[in-house]
């Protein structure tokens, strides 16, 4: 890691501060357990905040959590969007990341060969 | 099954969320000339009794598919890379008083992993759900470098 890098971190993560601000239209989970870290969850939330900077889509903010139960399909990505609904990705790498980023977040279409199951209510 | 230690970094750092801390601070020494590593990581969450972390520790990590517990699995992990490498590795934890993880390797160690991506560690530490603070930091024999959440959100402006 080198110094540049590192001054790149200190703006980045005053930008991912600066966009917890304020209601989103959408907001993006990802489960970063220890099986999530394993599948690659980090380098999945990477990509997206890349992508959506590049993107330049303001209204779209990255959360990060921990393990959701899902440790078989990891990395999990899931998209909740402002009115409520809820899709779930399974199994993301980084071309499946990009393509949830154009697509769901920028165009506002699902991606439907890469989601999982419906909405469940949680069985607890 | 991690390739980074900049991967065990978070999965540690992410047991300290999942235990209400409010402050987690990383520590990475780093010494060419002392050949050696030292992670530490020190949170200020619930901490764990004994009986835990007797069974955080003696999880073995199993390749097995199907329906596991991974709560804790990760201190295994870096126990094992730790000691696989000629380091040392500890914990020292107590119901109330948070925890604290030293980990140690010989840097020159040949299965030693990289130190990888740190600040896409430290990016997910800040994009979690609850408030945490989160310091990091790093020294080697030649620089130093600090980050601190707190830093960011009170002054407003990057400093290094």
């Amino acid at each position: 890691m080198n110094l540049e890098q590192l001054k790149q971190l200190k703006e980045k993560a005053q930008k991912q501060i600066a966009l917890r601000e304020g209601n989103k239209k959408y907001r993006v989970v990802i489960s970063m357990g220890t099986s999530g870290i394993a599948a690659g969850a980090r380098e999945v939330m990477k990509t997206m905040l890349d992508e959506i900077e590049k993107q330049g889509l303001d209204d779209v903010e990255v959360r990060v959590t921990g393990e959701h139960g899902l440790e078989n399909i990891e990395p999990v990505v899931q998209v909740e969007e402002a009115g409520g609904e809820k899709t779930t990705y399974a199994e993301i790498d980084i071309e499946k990341a990009k393509k949830i980023v154009s697509e769901h977040l920028q165009k506002g279409r699902k991606v439907d060969n890469l989601a999982v199951g419906r909405e469940k209510k949680k069985s607890e | 099954m991690f390739e980074e230690l900049s991967q065990h970094i978070l999965d540690i750092a992410m047991n300290s969320l999942s235990a209400n801390a409010k402050k987690v601070q990383i520590s990475i020494l780093e010494s060419r000339k002392r050949d050696w590593l030292i992670l530490h990581v020190r949170d200020d969450g619930r901490g764990m009794n004994a009986a835990t972390l007797k069974r955080v520790l003696g999880s073995r990590w199993s390749s097995k598919k199907g329906r596991r517990k991974p709560i804790g699995l990760g201190l295994a992990l870096l126990r094992q890379t730790s000691e696989m490498c000629d380091g040392n590795f500890h914990v020292r934890s107590a119901p109330g008083r948070g925890t604290s993880v030293t980990a140690s390797m010989r840097l020159s160690h040949i299965d030693r992993p990289p130190l990888g991506d740190l600040s896409a560690t430290i990016l997910a530490l800040c994009a979690t759900d609850k408030k945490m603070d989160v310091r990091l930091n790093y020294r080697t024999d030649e620089k130093r470098f600090s980050f601190d959440t707190q830093e960011l959100v009170t002054k407003g402006e990057v400093i290094l």
